[in-house]
């Protein structure tokens, strides 16, 4: 809207207040001595307001915190809210103030406790801190009743708190107990188990198995060892015969002979023949060649005396060869039984093996119930050590609590509107509730007020005449101007001293 | 109304005064003072608010361009009562006496709100409707002088019944083209009834070369001049008028 047309507007609305100007001054009166009746029946109010600080935990949340699933902690200003507007604290908050007895009915207990919940209001006014007002239109009534209200609040929400920590602590010691019987439950049938099966754990069993495989393994190498040596000494058993002869006998000597010579001749390379050593070497070969002559006569005279075998002598390696053998013998029919009998165990060991994979499952799962079991036993005594502290400290009052961080104040000045606002209110209401009337019926009324509303008629318009204004309509409006502004000081000195009758109590 | 009253006392009180006067000098009659002519609200060349003047100078130069500078009937009517057409038509007719080339005449056909006599120098004994009626009347006998130099006006008269027959008597015809056609520098104005609650508008209209609606502030709705407009047909209508 451009400023021509806005004064356009502006002029059309003065000009029709003006045609009205009577009218227009009825309704200034009437609407600014509706505003000063108002004023005058006005109640004012007084509003107090304390502050709570809430340091409020929820008990169960730490007892409880991986255990069961909690539900999510309300913020305090909602509780408080939701406790202070509870009828059973404005209830007993009326009780206290009241009395019940001075209520005739339960409708009017009912209304009481209504008023004094709508002229309540709680809100938070940072993290924990929750402010409570109560607006009355006694500053008395207002003061006893909000004192009232947080007393009875913070008494209450003590008791609740240890009612709470006490269900609590209640809670988890039911839960104690039955986690104890199910761990009883649990061990008994893992024990009922094991006695009825002696079969082992597998390793014990895999073990077991390695360790007989292991010695069967070893047991058949020494037997194939064994049955070799067997085979070798029936061999040399066959080569030697079961008589020894003195030929052989020479054969040893000679041998004999040649180790000496030998081993004189090397110190001869060294020293003299009278050295002690080859003088002793000396006299041993002497020895030695003395017994080969009388060996080789035996073997003479034995040539002779063939025909004849009861002076043959029996041959030791023959013997030692026959012991050797039959010892041998014994002992791979004593391997080959303990072989036997290896293997019988370790088949039985497979089989047990067998019996043990069959009822794993069902031990695992039995192991598995008491370890959890256990786990939580624990952890739940644990916690009801815990709950019991929490009990403790709440019924001592040392617990988490509300307090008051801001006491109430007797109030000294009213709140709101007052009687003077409205005085103050109701020339203003009737000036521009005329005006915004006029403005109104301009917008709304369809009558045409500017010439340009015209051209949509395809009529041309020849001319706009002013208003005329000569010095006859000039005096007849002055004259109307004065009227009219006494009339408007008339109704104003008579506002302001039917205010001030008002406020001096005299009406 | 009162102002009115009072107006009309006043001329009364002038008349007695300059009767003498308008019987010596024969038709010279005296003129309107400027409190006169301010309490009248009429338009004069001396006046201080030239700014109304103006306005209505242009209207005067927009009719004659429109009747191709040849004299003309114009009917003035309001397309609501308490319009303002008498105003207009007075005025109109003023600014065209001002031209001393011109004259002027203004015939009062507003039979139910008649407001012309006060214009009169003197006493007014018959009007347009006598004249129609009377047939022993003659056109001078209802021809009255004003304060205004040059322009002369024709009140209602006193015989109102049956008016609106009688404008469409043939008689009225015979009047309005004697009127016109006598002069040539004559133009010749009538003040009609508001169109929205009287007949006579219409048939005033059939007569009349042109016809100028005057709309005022805050007088009806849009729907209401359509109407209005409807009424006088645009064939002969040559303007609004905003009255403010």
């Amino acid at each position: 809207m451009n400023y021509t047309l806005l004064k356009q507007y502006i002029d059309v609305v003065f000009r029709e207040m003006w045609q009205r100007k009577f009218l227009c001054l009825f309704g200034f009166a009437l609407i600014s001595y509706s505003v000063l009746t108002i004023g005058i029946f006005w109640n004012s109010k007084f509003e107090v307001s304390t502050t709570i600080f809430a340091d409020n935990q929820n008990i169960l949340k730490p007892l409880l915190a991986e255990q069961a699933a909690q539900s999510q902690v309300q913020n305090q200003e909602s509780v408080v809210k939701e406790m202070m507007y509870s009828p059973r604290i404005i209830k007993q908050v009326v009780e206290n103030l009241y009395g019940l007895d001075s209520f005739e009915s339960v409708e009017a207990l009912g209304k009481k406790i209504n008023s004094l919940r709508e002229k309540l209001l709680v809100k938070g006014v940072g993290l924990n801190y929750i402010k409570v007002s109560y607006s009355d239109t006694s500053p008395d009534e207002a003061y006893r009743v909000i004192n009232g209200l947080v007393n009875v609040f913070i008494r209450t929400s003590a008791d609740e708190q240890r009612s709470q920590s006490r269900e609590a602590f209640l809670f988890i010691d039911n839960q104690v107990k039955q986690y104890k019987d199910q761990l009883l439950l649990a061990e008994e049938r893992l024990k009922d188990f094991r006695t009825l099966n002696f079969d082992g754990r597998d390793i014990d069993v895999d073990n077991s198995i390695s360790n007989l495989s292991t010695q069967i393994e070893e047991l058949k190498i020494e037997l194939d060892e064994d049955q070799i040596t067997i085979s070798i000494l029936k061999k040399q058993l066959g080569a030697e015969s079961e008589f020894s002869s003195s030929r052989v006998q020479t054969d040893v000597y000679g041998e004999r002979l040649a180790d000496l010579v030998s081993q004189r001749n090397t110190l001869l390379m060294t020293y003299t023949d009278d050295y002690p050593d080859v003088v002793n070497l000396n006299y041993q070969i002497d020895d030695i060649r003395e017994a080969i002559k009388e060996a080789k006569s035996e073997s003479q005279s034995d040539k002779n005396d063939e025909a004849k075998g009861d002076d043959a002598v029996l041959n030791p390696l023959y013997q030692e060869l026959r012991s050797r053998l039959s010892l041998l013998q014994t002992e791979v029919k004593t391997k080959q039984n303990r072989l036997a009998a290896f293997k019988r165990l370790k088949e039985e060991e497979f089989e047990r093996r067998k019996r043990i994979a069959e009822r794993g499952a069902e031990e695992s799962e039995l192991t598995r119930d008491y370890d959890v079991t256990m786990r939580i036993y624990e952890d739940m005594l644990e916690r009801k050590e815990k709950a019991r502290l929490s009990m403790t400290l709440n019924i001592e009052g040392q617990g988490v609590t509300y307090r008051i961080q801001e006491p109430a104040l007797p109030p000294l000045n009213p709140v709101g509107l007052r009687f003077f606002h409205f005085v103050l209110l109701g020339p203003f209401m009737g000036l521009f509730g005329v005006i915004g009337l006029v403005v109104l019926y301009v917008m709304l009324d369809p009558k045409i007020r500017f010439p340009s509303m015209l051209s949509g008629l395809n009529v041309v318009t020849l001319a706009v005449i002013p208003h005329v204004k000569t010095p006859f309509t000039k005096r007849v409006v002055r004259f109307d101007m004065v009227l009219c502004g006494i009339l408007a000081l008339l109704i104003m000195v008579a506002y302001i001293g039917l205010a001030y009758a008002s406020k001096e109590g005299l009406i | 109304m009162k102002d009115l009253n009072n107006l009309k006392a006043l001329n009364k009180n002038t008349t007695t005064l300059d009767t003498s006067a308008v019987i010596d000098k024969m038709g010279e009659v005296d003129r309107f003072s400027i409190e006169e002519l301010d309490r009248l609200k009429l338009i004069s060349g001396s006046m201080q608010n030239s700014k109304i003047l103006n306005v209505f100078r242009e209207l005067r130069t927009q009719l004659i361009k429109t009747s191709q500078k040849k004299n003309f009937v114009c009917m003035v009517t309001s397309a609501f009562s308490k319009g303002g057409a008498s105003y207009i038509a007075t005025n109109l007719a003023s600014v065209f006496a001002l031209d001393k080339s011109k004259t002027s005449l203004l015939i009062d056909a507003n039979l139910y709100a008649p407001s012309l006599e006060r214009l009169i120098i003197g006493d007014s004994n018959a009007g347009m409707t006598d004249y129609l009626s009377d047939n022993s009347l003659s056109i001078k006998d209802v021809v009255y002088a004003t304060g205004i130099p040059r322009l002369r006006v024709i009140p209602v008269g006193d015989n109102n019944e049956g008016a609106a027959e009688y404008f469409s008597s043939n008689k009225m015809l015979e009047f309005i083209d004697e009127v016109r056609t006598r002069y040539a520098d004559r133009y010749i104005f009538i003040d009609s009834p508001p169109v929205s609650e009287s007949s006579e508008a219409r048939i005033l209209s059939e007569i009349a070369d042109m016809v100028i609606l005057v709309v005022p502030h805050g007088g009806g709705s849009y729907e209401q001049i359509e109407t209005a407009i409807q009424i006088i047909g645009k064939d002969k209508l040559t303007g609004i008028v905003y009255n403010n």
